[in-house]
């Protein structure tokens, strides 16, 4: 266990790629969302901005850079594999959820300053406005992190297999998308899965999230477990 | 502690491991009890960072057992952390310096030596502060170098360490190497390409070729094992006959043969007799001979003790 929090340690010792650029990221896109607001002036209607998402699809790229920059340093670290995988998803982990406790607060503060005087909804989740807190920072949690496994896991496949693990992959995922709309399709079942969608509550979303996060995470151990630097 | 002898540093039992159709170590038993400097040496291609590879568990055995320290190194990080291996072509982490590569392997190596790591640096004009991609290639080699020797590690591997490092450079790597390998004795196994420069400094001599260990023996055996003899051919013919011939060159009527033989008194007298000239055969000379002759199969080869039908079949 000391050795997975020494491959956390070792993520953070170039702190500008893992803390220092997400961290600016989220300053940024405040910041020009913030100058947007106030360059073009409308008081009348509440304005939605998606930026605050910038740092959250940030995500996937800490998956990929944090496997492929690190793995074959930690293999020469006499770290196991495990062991890597441990600290490491850990690590973000831990900063997916601290992004979005800081997400939560700011929502709140968006609220109570009316959208920053500018009557702006950048933070604050409105669909998600009846869940209870703990829901909605979780939500803001689970994609994070499901962004964060998506890249980990895909370049742990192109580290172990290449180009041909990749396109593999690719062709897979296309197939199976395309099988399930053509027997969704065949079976006349879109009105169902149209109301399943509009069925599904903040709290079943975070479910589905976590499920997929869970698979991804199994998967990308899986994958690691024989991959050589 | 139930045992009084620990188990040996390392131990293989028919190991081997295949790539598509290739054997790239093809079953070695090999059993190395430690506390030595160890040069595995061979080819290109031979085997040598393959091998070092399945013993770190950076790579995957196909088939046989695998021990070290008593234990399957695979996942096993009581085993690994008593294990240091830098490959030549060592990956580093992006936008990573050498001040901060050496900040990382102090997290991991637990008698990881700071004073001696910053020491090495400045012998080998490491520039600490720049980023590792723009590193010469040389510089590369000293970050791995310094890691391999600060480490400390019970069991370090060194696979081709001098790769663009100049004479000078490589000339403290080997004294510090010496120095602080008898100031804190542990395994080291080195591979090397320079088989004249390290000579010197192995005290056992692995020799790896197609897969295969084809030469295991203390360095102070190996040094006697074979000599040259050179003089008139006909003579030479008579003092060689019935006799293991690595190699042989002829020169008008002279003719210069090196042998694998132990010459006692009664050879050199034999020798001075008809008038021909023994000289010692180098380690590098030894290896050379060696490996040209072992896929031919027979010459000089002792046959591994298991054997199988496919060994055939390994010649690339």
């Amino acid at each position: 266990m000391n050795r997975a929090v020494s491959v956390a340690r070792m993520q953070l010792i170039n702190k500008w790629t893992f803390l220092g650029i997400p961290a600016l990221i989220i300053a940024a896109s405040f910041a020009l969302t913030y100058a947007i607001w106030l360059i073009v002036p409308n008081n009348v209607e509440t304005r939605y901005s998606g930026a605050s998402q910038a740092v959250v699809w940030y995500f996937l790229a800490l998956g990929i850079q944090s496997l492929t920059y690190t793995f074959p340093f930690s293999q020469a670290m006499s770290v196991s594999r495990r062991t890597f995988y441990i600290g490491t998803t850990g690590l973000f982990a831990v900063v997916a959820l601290a992004v979005s406790l800081l997400y939560f607060v700011l929502g709140r503060i968006e609220v109570a300053t009316n959208g920053w005087g500018l009557n702006g909804q950048l933070y604050f989740l409105g669909w998600a406005a009846d869940s209870p807190a703990a829901v909605q920072i979780m939500f803001n949690f689970l994609v994070m992190l499901a962004l964060y496994m998506t890249g980990f896991w895909f370049a742990t496949v192109y580290k172990r297999w290449r180009a041909t693990g990749m396109l593999v992959v690719w062709i897979l995922i296309a197939v199976v998308l395309v099988g399930l709309m053509a027997l969704a399709g065949w079976q006349g079942w879109w009105p169902q899965v149209g109301a399943w969608f509009a069925d599904q509550t903040p709290l079943s979303v975070s479910g589905w999230t976590a499920l997929f996060c869970a698979v991804l995470g199994v998967g990308s151990y899986l994958t690691l477990r024989r991959a050589t630097p | 502690m139930n045992t009084p002898t620990p188990p040996p540093v390392i131990e293989l039992t028919n190991v081997t491991k295949r790539y598509k159709d290739t054997k790239a170590v093809d079953g070695v038993t090999l059993r190395i009890d430690g506390g030595k400097i160890y040069g595995l040496l061979g080819r290109n291609g031979a085997g040598k960072t393959t091998l070092m590879s399945i013993l770190t568990a950076q790579d995957p055995e196909t088939s046989g057992d695998v021990r070290v320290f008593g234990q399957h190194p695979y996942e096993n990080d009581a085993v690994l952390s008593r294990m240091c291996f830098i490959r030549e072509s060592q990956k580093y982490p992006e936008d990573f310096t050498p001040a901060q590569a050496f900040k990382a392997a102090a997290l991991f190596f637990r008698n990881w030596d700071q004073d001696f790591a910053d020491r090495l640096a400045e012998e080998f004009t490491l520039p600490l502060k720049r980023r590792i991609k723009k590193l010469s290639r040389g510089q590369l080699s000293a970050v791995g170098v310094i890691i391999g020797l600060a480490a400390r590690a019970e069991l370090t591997f060194f696979d081709e360490p001098y790769l663009g490092l100049d004479a000078v450079a490589r000339q403290i790597f080997y004294d510090r190497l010496v120095e602080d390998y008898s100031r804190h004795p542990r395994t080291i196994v080195l591979s090397s390409h320079l088989i004249d420069e390290v000579a010197n400094l192995l005290e056992h001599v692995l020799l790896i070729d197609h897969g295969r260990i084809i030469l295991d023996d203390d360095a102070e055996n190996i040094r006697g094992s074979a000599a040259t003899v050179t003089g008139e051919e006909s003579k030479v013919a008579e003092f060689t006959a019935g006799r293991k011939v690595l190699h042989q060159d002829r020169l008008g009527s002279l003719a210069s043969v090196t042998l694998e033989a132990r010459l006692g008194a009664a050879d050199r007298a034999k020798a001075a007799d008809l008038g021909l000239e023994l000289s010692p055969v180098s380690l590098q000379q030894l290896v050379v001979r060696k490996t040209m002759t072992a896929p031919a199969g027979s010459a000089g080869v002792e046959a591994p003790a298991a054997t199988d039908p496919s060994e055939l079949e390994v010649a690339p």
